[in-house]
């Protein structure tokens, strides 16, 4: 009896000590897993504070100042004021915008409109996917040394086909009043393929419940395309719109092939990118290349931030 | 009946039309490439292109070609390209992986202002940190070595935020049951997720090594060296040595290294391409 009562006695005490242990285990167990997922952050932070914050706060402090990495001295607003007064600059702007708003008014409408032949045809889907997206895949340095000769005035096969077809033949790079048209050529033909890959993506994500209604009340095709395919296709269009023009505003690498660090032929498409190489790492004029960088900084956060108002994005 | 059999032929005449607007649309985009090719195996390009164009060169020679390998810097830049692709993606696949499934899966103070940081360095373009950079790797003696062109793929904004939203699929229960079995944050990471994510690290091998490999604008201003030139800075060379001389040299070097990518991308079209998607759909 006595012992029956010790025993049942005997499991509440020794129950509440353990309960007590699960509760503080469990407690310590949270705050490591606290402190634990820091660790998983560490390599990428490191590298936002080395790679990111550091150079960008450098690099706004270094507007300030006369400096070619060396010697510096303060200057206050003079870079600012070079850089928006020099011509080379606002031309160098100029070049960046025309060549990145025609690329975008072609290669969008384009590059869509392929995206649903695409999409809509019974044979030869991934055949002309992959066909279409090679452009793409291939390097733009590789792209525009081979268009250096495609759009050579004589010999290259642009000019063969235009003439023969008797149009007039533009002498392209070798021309500064057409040379952007080349540039404009070759990022068309380079990005054409990327605009069709993610429109042929977001083509598929449309309900087909859409497509089927719209058939039972009789609409034909085209109508379908006008009032069902393009109004769901504003987000991707705005997608488009935003990686476009703020890659065309990054333009560097093609207009260095076929131009050089100054653009030529007469800085006729050397763009902001470029131009900041110049002065920067031909001239050695860091301070006067960070003020310009900063102001290419700012025009692209401003077109994002209208591009994301225009496009209601949440990013 | 009739009219139905007329709704077929003008179905099957759109469809016949609609193929023929795909290839010849088709054809001009392969056109440089086309010719490329062509002009890489004709020896008398170097003076002046063959004109008119022709498909197939007068006299095919692999004199072009034979040059190109002749002249070691096209190799070394290839082997230099790998050494800098492979590091930079190995880096930055794993320290995206580790960051997104925290943000994903990890319960801490300052989660939502930290994956804010994340995203804002998606706005931060190269040009403004170009100079700094430069300065900094200068100030620690890694300028010309391929240091600078790895390390800073530590950081991917665009890596993390896809893998943030592949885990966020991933139930919680799987967490909840090896947490019942004692495992640690990390063991659970690596027994439980890791295994779980080929398809989306798939992916970021994909993006992240043709980042690296048509990386252009800092390797040029970092590596001033010709022996440590990668693929882009090398043909950029040639091609300002030469301008529009030498076609014959420039298609055939041009065809060699496009040529390893191109074989890759048809082997591995379907994920390139969805996975190229997958970084451009993700407003939804």
């Amino acid at each position: 009896m006595a012992n029956n009562r010790m025993e049942a006695n005997t499991p509440p005490p020794s129950v509440s000590p353990s309960i007590q242990t699960v509760t503080k285990t469990t407690k310590q167990k949270k705050r490591t897993s606290q402190w634990i997922w820091y660790i998983f952050l560490i390599p990428s932070f490191l590298g936002i504070i080395l790679f990111m914050a550091y150079p960008i706060v450098e690099s706004l402090r270094l507007s300030f100042f006369k400096s070619n990495g060396t010697i510096e001295t303060f200057t206050g607003l003079d870079n600012f004021r070079t850089v928006l007064t020099s011509g080379p600059f606002w031309n160098a702007v100029w070049n960046t915008f025309f060549i990145g708003i025609f690329q975008v008014i072609i290669t969008i409408p384009l590059g869509f409109i392929f995206a649903t032949l695409i999409n809509s045809a019974s044979k030869g889907k991934n055949f002309f996917k992959v066909i279409y997206f090679l452009p793409n895949v291939t390097s733009i340095v590789a792209a525009a040394m081979i268009f250096q000769f495609v759009l050579h005035p004589e010999m290259g096969i642009v000019n063969f086909v235009l003439d023969s077809l008797g149009l007039p033949t533009p002498a392209w790079f070798s021309d500064p009043s057409t040379s952007k048209w080349g540039v404009i050529l070759l990022a068309v033909w380079h990005w054409i393929g990327f605009v069709i890959i993610i429109c042929i993506a977001n083509l598929q994500a449309i309900s087909k419940e859409m497509y089927e209604a719209a058939k039972i009340d009789g609409a034909s095709s085209f109508q379908q395309w006008l009032f069902i395919t393009i109004p769901n296709m504003g987000g991707t269009f705005a997608f488009l719109l935003i990686t476009g023009w703020i890659g065309a505003l990054q333009r560097f690498n093609e207009v260095y092939v076929l131009g050089g660090p100054n653009g030529s032929p007469a800085r006729s498409i050397q763009t902001m990118g470029a131009f900041i190489y110049e002065r920067g790492f031909t001239g050695f004029e860091f301070g006067i290349a960070s003020a310009a960088t900063y102001i290419m900084f700012l025009i692209i956060l401003v077109f994002t931030f209208i591009n994301l108002k225009i496009s209601k994005l949440k990013l | 009946m009739n009219s139905s059999m007329s709704v077929k032929t003008m179905h099957r005449i759109s469809e016949i039309f609609k193929f023929l607007v795909l290839l010849i649309f088709g054809v001009i985009l392969m056109a440089p490439f086309i010719w490329m090719v062509s002009v890489g195996f004709d020896r008398t390009a170097n003076i002046t292109m063959p004109f008119p164009p022709r498909l197939i060169p007068e006299e095919p020679s692999s004199f072009n070609y034979g040059i190109v390998f002749e002249n070691g810097r096209l190799i070394q830049s290839y082997i230099n390209s790998t050494i800098v692709t492979v590091s930079s993606v190995v880096l930055s696949v794993s320290s995206s992986l580790l960051a997104g499934y925290a943000f994903s899966k990890g319960k801490f103070k300052g989660k939502k202002i930290l994956f804010f940081i994340v995203l804002c360095t998606l706005m931060i373009p190269m040009e403004p940190r170009l100079i700094p950079l430069y300065t900094l790797f200068n100030s620690v003696g890694l300028l010309n070595t391929f240091w600078p062109l790895i390390l800073p793929s530590i950081i991917s904004g665009m890596l993390i935020f896809l893998c943030k939203q592949f885990f966020d699929q991933l139930p919680d229960t799987l967490r909840e049951a090896a947490q019942i079995d004692g495992a640690g944050e990390f063991k659970i990471f690596f027994r439980v997720y890791l295994p779980l994510a080929g398809p989306i690290a798939a992916t970021m091998i994909i993006l992240s090594f043709i980042w690296s490999w048509n990386d252009f604008m800092w390797p040029l201003v970092v590596l001033n060296n010709i022996d440590l030139h990668t693929v882009p800075l090398y043909l950029a060379s040639f091609s300002q040595e030469n301008g529009s001389s030498l076609g014959g040299l420039t298609m055939a070097l041009a065809t060699v290294s496009i040529l390893p990518i191109i074989i890759l991308y048809l082997f591995l079209q379907r994920y390139i391409i969805q996975s190229i998607a997958l970084s451009g759909v993700k407003g939804e």
